[in-house]
């Protein structure tokens, strides 16, 4: 792709973009929210049309207008979301826009065992052959999902694939299956455009790292030659300063205790405690709890089975998110779209929402008091928005972060729980989060910050507890480095003692 | 909601972002009924007098009542089905009560309870149980229309009071009351929806229930209100009903139940919730009257007027999303 220019009225999004890959390269496509990552890919796979520029496939120059006669020019797109067929079988997904057909009594039916066995050349092709082509996808897991999209890009003799967040999703070890996947296809001669926003995946799979800032291009890296500071300030345009703020010490009397709490199947036997004015961290790898123990606390998970807690000495019994509320704990869920943003609300709506009752009476809404609400935040946290009218669907996803966040920011609330702060959210607005979140311990809040991203949790939390299968298998009493956190995760499941071990 | 234009560069105002306007919905609802209006008034000479205004007023006022209450339910993420079954039972229940021996008024309130209930009944079943809303109130719509035939057998019952049918066609200063009526009810919603907290929860439980109840918003609270409105509705639609005509009919409303749901949508409200407004329900509660008024004057069949209104309806939801998309969403 060279010389690529578009506009959205008169933003320019792109201008004079280039792009290349040679073939069976694999190419990391890196910028923060808004440098025109997404446009630059949809315009290749046919989403979009270029306002200019020009797109050559094996030097040969090709008009792309349309996703068909994208396919058509052997580009495959995996979008974030998993768009497979989950009622469907494997094979059907991959051939389900090129179904092999026979004559059956004359009339055309869709040949099965043809299906089934192409599918199976393909899946084996990327290594997956225990993979039935004839199971429901229902039944396959998330990286098998991604694997059955891969193979329907590459039933259709896709010579570039671009992925888009593959690996959101998934665990590390789901993603390294999934990379050894890639190597085989870059192997096969396909190449591929990956986009991402963890910046050591990226330097793991590719071999040459593109970076957009602006909707320009800002740099072209070789993993092998560069780290990660040089990406890093290509992506933000000058000095890069440190992703996550200075720790802090945490010497505040006790906010929240927890002992044995417990909910069946998912969490055995939680205990622990941390302090006002401290970031207090959670990791786990996905299934291990991690993603149920903030919303137990909440009350989103009803009762609980077992266990007590105090707040701030008081004690407090997880029911429902209103009495969570009541207690003073808020609570930003990890996937903002389902469960964080009202899309068609406003920013000044979806921000008062959950203490309208201080905004004006019940038969009135105070809505200047709340534009006034929205402005101060918009300003303190540095919120990109036309103004508080503008819905909230339109920002991005780390500006709709710091609104889910600062929502929560009253009189009167005590404890903060965080589910995968940062997910989805692009390294500049993550360095602010963070920064915010520093800020309010600073000022007493204590901050329950749950992650599956180890990085995340080695960088923010004063103290950190590891959990697997909903056990605390690890505690750490003082800021530890990711491998340290990472090896709690993986060994010491069955005793605790020895992750006291592994720390001396 | 202008407020939005002014922290924008004049440049970007383009055709895209005035389709986005809130408003621009109920716009281009009102020009429709504007030229249909116009159109009307150059085919029949006896369309645009006080009087034919009034009984269009009149004839729309008890759907009008039911489509108002269904509009906010339908936001919130709700839909009521047995609204036009329930103004049936609502009828009966006044008349054979009054056939009792018991006060006209006393019937009224008894029925009016008896709404409440059924719509309290709804929303129990839709909420605790969280049973889909369409089948739960399919369910109900046959179990109440049921019952209003087996209580009358299926005939319809005499229901003469001068005060009570004074209601359905009296008039306080040349305006029909059941028109005051549907207009009372349609600015407290307006108000409730656009000005309480009540309406910002609404909006915000069917934009994105799982969202509003993570946060604190009552939720299944602010859904079960509005069944009990929208039960109510029903039964002061069907009050209105039988004073009008003298007569409480089982299923005398039951055949208006598709021509509520049809102003709803035509209104611009989502069928999946969190986006509409009862002006644009109020708007499309006019153009149906008067589509079925003009077409009377001009004496087409009846048949074709419900051939014509499907028309419109399809034509209208299509313009909306080619509007929906002009504006870039």
């Amino acid at each position: 792709m060279r010389g690529v220019w578009k506009s959205f009225g008169s933003v320019a999004v792109l201008r004079d973009v280039a792009l290349t890959a040679a073939t069976g390269e694999i190419v990391g496509l890196l910028g923060s929210n808004g440098a025109g990552k997404s446009t630059l890919v949809k315009i290749l796979s046919g989403a979009y049309s270029a306002d200019k520029g020009e797109i050559a496939i094996d030097g040969e120059a090709v008009r792309i207008d349309g996703p068909r006669s994208a396919i058509a020019h052997g580009v495959g797109l995996l979008p974030q979301e998993l768009s497979v067929h989950n009622d469907l079988t494997v094979a059907e997904n991959i051939f389900l826009g090129d179904l092999p057909m026979r004559r059956l009594l004359g009339l055309p039916a869709v040949d099965r065992a043809e299906m089934a066995r192409r599918a199976g050349t393909v899946l084996k092709q990327l290594g997956f052959d225990h993979i039935d082509p004839g199971r429901l996808v229902l039944s396959l897991s998330v990286p098998e999902k991604r694997v059955v999209e891969i193979a329907r890009a590459v039933a259709g003799d896709a010579r570039i694939l671009i992925m888009d967040e593959p690996t959101a999703a998934l665990t590390d070890q789901e993603a390294k299956s999934l990379f050894q996947v890639l190597r085989r296809l870059s192997d096969q001669g396909v190449s591929v455009i990956y986009i991402s926003h963890y910046l050591d995946e990226v330097f793991e799979i590719c071999d040459r790292i593109e970076v957009l800032r602006d909707g320009v291009n800002a740099g072209s890296f070789a993993t092998e030659t560069s780290d990660h500071d040089a990406v890093l300030s290509a992506m933000l345009g000058g000095a890069v300063e440190q992703l996550y703020p200075e720790h802090g010490a945490a010497t505040g009397e006790t906010l929240l205790a927890v002992e044995g709490l417990s909910v069946d199947g998912l969490l055995t036997d939680v205990g622990f405690s941390m302090a006002k004015g401290e970031i207090f961290g959670v990791f786990g790898l996905v299934g291990s709890g991690v993603e149920s123990l903030g919303r137990a606390i909440y009350g989103a998970l009803g009762p609980l089975d077992g266990g007590s807690l105090t707040i701030a000495g008081r004690p407090y019994r997880p029911r429902n998110p209103r009495a969570a509320k009541a207690a003073g704990i808020a609570f930003v869920a990890a996937e903002r779209k389902q469960e964080g943003i009202v899309a068609d609300l406003t920013l000044r709506e979806n921000l008062s929402l959950p203490f309208l009752d201080r905004f004006g009476s019940a038969l009135r809404v105070d809505v200047g008091a709340e534009k006034a609400h929205a402005r101060h935040w918009i300003e303190a946290l540095g919120i990109r928005a036309r103004g508080p009218e503008q819905r909230i669907r339109f920002l991005s996803g780390g500006n709709q972060q710091k609104v889910c966040i600062a929502r929560w920011l009253v009189e009167g609330m005590a404890l903060l729980i965080l589910e995968e702060p940062t997910r989805g959210v692009d390294v500049g607005a993550r360095k602010e989060i963070y920064r915010e979140l520093r800020t309010l311990a600073d000022q007493g809040l204590g901050i329950l910050v749950l992650s599956s991203d180890v990085e995340e949790i080695a960088g923010i939390a004063d103290r950190a507890i590891v959990l697997d299968r909903g056990q605390v298998v690890g505690r750490s009493e003082t800021p530890e480095e990711p491998e340290t956190l990472m090896a709690m995760a993986f060994h010491e499941a069955a005793s605790p003692d020895a992750a006291q071990e592994a720390r001396a | 909601m202008t407020t939005q234009s002014l922290d924008r560069p004049a440049e970007r105002r383009h055709f895209g972002e005035l389709m986005g306007k809130p408003w621009a919905g109920v716009a281009m609802l009102l020009v429709f009924y504007i030229v249909l209006l116009a159109a009307f008034s150059i085919l029949s000479p006896w369309f645009l007098s006080f009087n034919n205004m009034m009984s269009i007023g009149t004839n729309m006022a008890f759907i009008g009542l039911m489509a108002a209450a269904g509009t906010p339910l339908i936001i919130a993420g709700g839909l009521d089905l047995s609204v036009a079954a329930i103004a049936g039972l609502a009828g009966v229940i006044v008349a054979l009560l009054n056939a009792a021996g018991v006060p006209i008024w006393g019937g009224v309130v008894v029925a009016l309870f008896i709404g409440a209930g059924i719509g309290l009944l709804n929303g129990a079943l839709a909420t605790g149980l969280k049973m889909n809303p369409l089948i739960v109130t399919l369910g109900m719509m046959s179990i109440v229309s049921g019952l209003a035939l087996v209580l009358t057998g299926g005939l319809s019952r005499p229901l003469f009071d001068p005060s009570f049918n004074w209601l359905g066609s009296g008039r306080f200063l040349e305006v029909p009351v059941p028109l005051i009526l549907m207009l009372i009810v349609f600015a407290i919603l307006w108000w409730l929806m656009r000005f309480s907290r009540f309406g910002r929860h609404l909006y915000a439980s069917g934009g994105n229930a799982e969202a509003s109840r993570l946060i604190g918003v009552p939720v299944a609270r602010t859904q079960i209100i509005l069944y009990v409105i929208s039960g109510l509705s029903g039964a002061v639609a069907g009050i209105l009903l039988s004073a009008t005509l003298g007569a409480a009919a089982p299923t005398a409303a039951s055949d208006h139940l598709l021509t509520v749901i049809a102003a709803i949508i035509l209104g611009g409200t989502s069928l999946f919730g969190g986006r509409g407004s009862v002006w644009g329900t109020l708007l499309a509660v006019l153009i149906l009257g008067t589509l079925n008024n003009g077409l009377t004057l001009m004496d087409v069949s009846s048949f074709w007027q419900d051939v014509t209104r499907g028309v419109v309806l399809l034509l209208a939801v299509a313009l909306d999303i080619v509007r929906t998309r002009a504006a870039g969403e």
